[in-house]
């Protein structure tokens, strides 16, 4: 049924011999999909150099010696001297920023000050608790925000709608540190029944996942509730609903399928960014994440321990995003990825 | 030759009930609609004054300075001696520290998004209305900064620079300069192709005359309903860089700080970390309530309108 529906909609076709000869002999060989995960590779790698890159500048404009901050008040000035040179600090702008580049083809990004270990391998380490955060809170708030979100959109410009409108315009304006110790003032102090901080059992894992799902349920859902709606003024939903199709299936198989790639497109962004900005929230309930070691990093100056984190959140963002491009063909197959049409 | 009689028909004594009842009025999507948009923006307003008003009155108002300390009433709860809101951990009061500090919030909100507005515009209406390179290096830096871990480089950015009011507000203009330049870009590509562009254009207007006189201030409308959702998020920005000790310490800690103090305390003394961080939520529900109900009143029907119309052209 919703096959034939979606057969009536005209979609123009282009003739296959223009488009070969456009896209040219490496293009022929590949086909467009390989193509375009090549370019959007490319254009990834790009986005990873320009951060790298901005990283690199911003910590050499600063104002500030790191040598000084590292050895402290009362090293001499020869043991600042050692550090300069240990570090390469004494070598012009540029050789750094070769060596550093240098550096990062190998996955050397220097040693931690303050760990004392490789940076890329204190990263690595720490990186399995951000994942797992960052997972769970999307799960969560993919669970909640749909079927909210739809809700909403069913009963749209209501009194009942007028309700949850309220509850999540109030869940996108409370700081998200205040309703995480919000949360450990109400489950962990006067009804101690979740861990307050840290990570000792799975339960750790409750408080911190609701917490940033708060923030994105209110986001995700107004936007389920926008495209819903939307969707629901479509024509092809009044022809469905004239052959006798159940509301229940118009609404998750027509509706849902033709708003699948906006929502997707926002959960991807929204984990992608969650990987490396649930920073605020990894501090509150002192969660032993990326998020917590590059504020600690940053209070210490352990520059290259920025400069890891930054590298590998990046990447992994990027890579999040790029995943989430590449299933658009599998929700609807009128998207060809790398022909520039489609929706 | 007799005159033509004319039959004036009299209008019925009881016009004819219409078949749209008032109640189907009321029950009308619409109607709903504008009730609710008027409803959010009374709301709106009356939430954003109860913040604004003592905060922007906090030098006229009876309360004792945010700096004096008062060892002997260290943390006294809510509405004792005369302290509305209680006192933190040195004795100070926590409501004046509160007003004072959501000064400085406020002004680096207010002035980050006029940065950013202005970055946002100008940068926009360049890369839609020139086009070509301009707007090649504008959407790739816009694309670019989705992906960019944003709240660590604006962390590092006021690591190395010290938290001062300008670095905070440039920072936070920074993350939000680019919703002002999608939108505008967008308006612009639309405003670009209207007639009376082309018309300036043969009447020997400059490009850069077209762009400040005729479509700049055609688009400003629409770009400013979004200042006051932003104005919400910088203000929630800010809190969470102060919140991380990256706020300004001078002249008065903001909200965040004040509340990253109190949570030491949070097991015995709760209205340290629950009365700022409401104070935090009441402003920036007002605030996107308000923002949400223009948008509403102004945008929403019509953009609904030019959807079906747009749909229906692309039919034929």
């Amino acid at each position: 049924m919703a096959d034939q529906v979606l057969a009536t909609m005209p979609a123009p076709q282009t003739s296959p011999t223009a488009t070969t000869a456009r896209r040219g002999k490496l293009g022929v060989l590949l086909g467009p999909m390989p193509r375009y995960i090549l370019r959007r590779l490319g254009q990834s790698l790009f986005t990873v150099f320009l951060t790298l890159t901005t990283v690199f500048v911003l910590i050499r404009m600063a104002p500030g010696d790191p040598a000084y901050s590292l050895a402290g008040p009362l090293a001499t000035t020869e043991d600042l001297a050692r550090i300069r040179t240990d570090m390469g600090l004494d070598e012009s702008v540029f050789v750094q920023y070769f060596k550093y580049l240098q550096g990062l083809l190998h996955l050397d990004l220097g040693t931690s000050y303050s760990f004392q270990a490789p940076a890329f391998d204190v990263v690595l380490s720490r990186l399995p608790y951000t994942i797992t955060l960052a997972t769970a809170a999307i799960l969560l708030t993919t669970v909640v925000s749909i079927p909210l979100g739809v809700w909403m959109a069913r009963h749209a410009d209501t009194r009942r709608e007028l309700v949850a409108n309220a509850v999540t315009i109030a869940g996108q304006s409370m700081p998200d540190f205040w309703t995480g110790l919000m949360l450990i003032t109400v489950f962990a102090v006067l009804i101690p029944v979740l861990p307050p901080a840290g990570f000792t059992t799975w339960s750790s894992l409750i408080l911190p996942t609701v917490t940033i799902a708060v923030l994105q349920v209110a986001l995700i859902s107004r936007m389920v509730r926008r495209e819903m709606v939307g969707a629901f003024l479509s024509p092809y939903i009044t022809v469905g609903r004239s052959r006798g199709v159940s509301e229940r299936e118009l609404i998750w198989r027509y509706s849902m399928r033709n708003s699948a790639i906006p929502v997707l497109t926002a959960l991807g962004t929204r984990f992608a960014s969650m990987l490396n900005g649930v920073v605020v929230v990894e501090v509150v309930f002192a969660w032993p994440g990326v998020g917590s070691l590059v504020v600690r990093a940053l209070e210490t100056r352990d520059y290259p321990l920025i400069q890891a984190t930054v590298l590998v959140t990046a990447v992994l963002a990027i890579l999040v995003q790029l995943l989430v491009d590449l299933c658009y063909p599998l929700l609807d197959p009128r998207v060809r990825l790398g022909k520039g049409r489609g929706k | 030759m007799s005159s033509p009689t004319t039959h004036v028909v009299e209008p019925p004594a009881k016009p004819r009930p219409s078949a749209v009842t008032e109640r189907d009025i009321a029950r009308a999507g619409a109607t709903r609609r504008r009730r609710d948009s008027r409803v959010k923006i009374w709301v709106g307003t009356i939430a954003v004054l109860v913040v604004i008003a003592p905060v922007a009155l906090a030098r006229v108002l009876p309360l004792p300075s945010p700096d004096a300390t008062n060892l002997a009433g260290r943390r006294l709860p809510p509405l004792t001696d005369g302290h509305l809101f209680g006192t933190d951990q040195l004795g100070r009061d926590l409501l004046a520290r509160v007003l004072y500090g959501g000064q400085v919030s406020l002004v680096i909100g207010v002035l980050a998004v006029l940065v950013s507005g202005l970055i946002g515009l100008v940068l926009g209406a360049l890369a839609g209305y020139r086009g070509g390179w301009i707007d090649t290096v504008v959407s790739r830096l816009l694309e670019a900064q989705l992906s960019l871990p944003l709240l660590m480089m604006l962390l590092l950015v006021v690591a190395l620079f010290g938290p001062s009011i300008p670095v905070i507000t440039f920072v936070i203009a920074i993350a939000q300069w680019p919703e002002i330049a999608r939108l505008t870009r967008s308006l612009t590509l639309v405003e670009r192709e209207k007639p009376y562009i082309a018309a300036a254009h043969v009447l020997g207007l400059g490009q850069t005359g077209i762009l400040v006189r005729h479509i700049v201030p055609n688009i400003v409308k629409q770009v400013s309903l979004v200042v006051l959702l932003l104005l919400a998020q910088a203000v929630l920005l800010e809190s969470a860089l102060s919140y991380l000790g990256a706020g300004p310490q001078r002249p008065f800690a903001t909200w965040g700080r004040i509340i990253s103090d109190g949570q030491d305390y949070v097991t015995t003394s709760w209205w340290l970390v629950t009365l700022p961080g409401l104070v935090i939520a009441v402003l920036v529900v007002g605030v996107n309530l308000l923002g949400d109900g223009l948008r509403d009143r102004a945008g929403g029907p019509k953009t609904g309108l030019l959807k079906l119309f747009s749909l229906r052209r692309k039919g034929k």
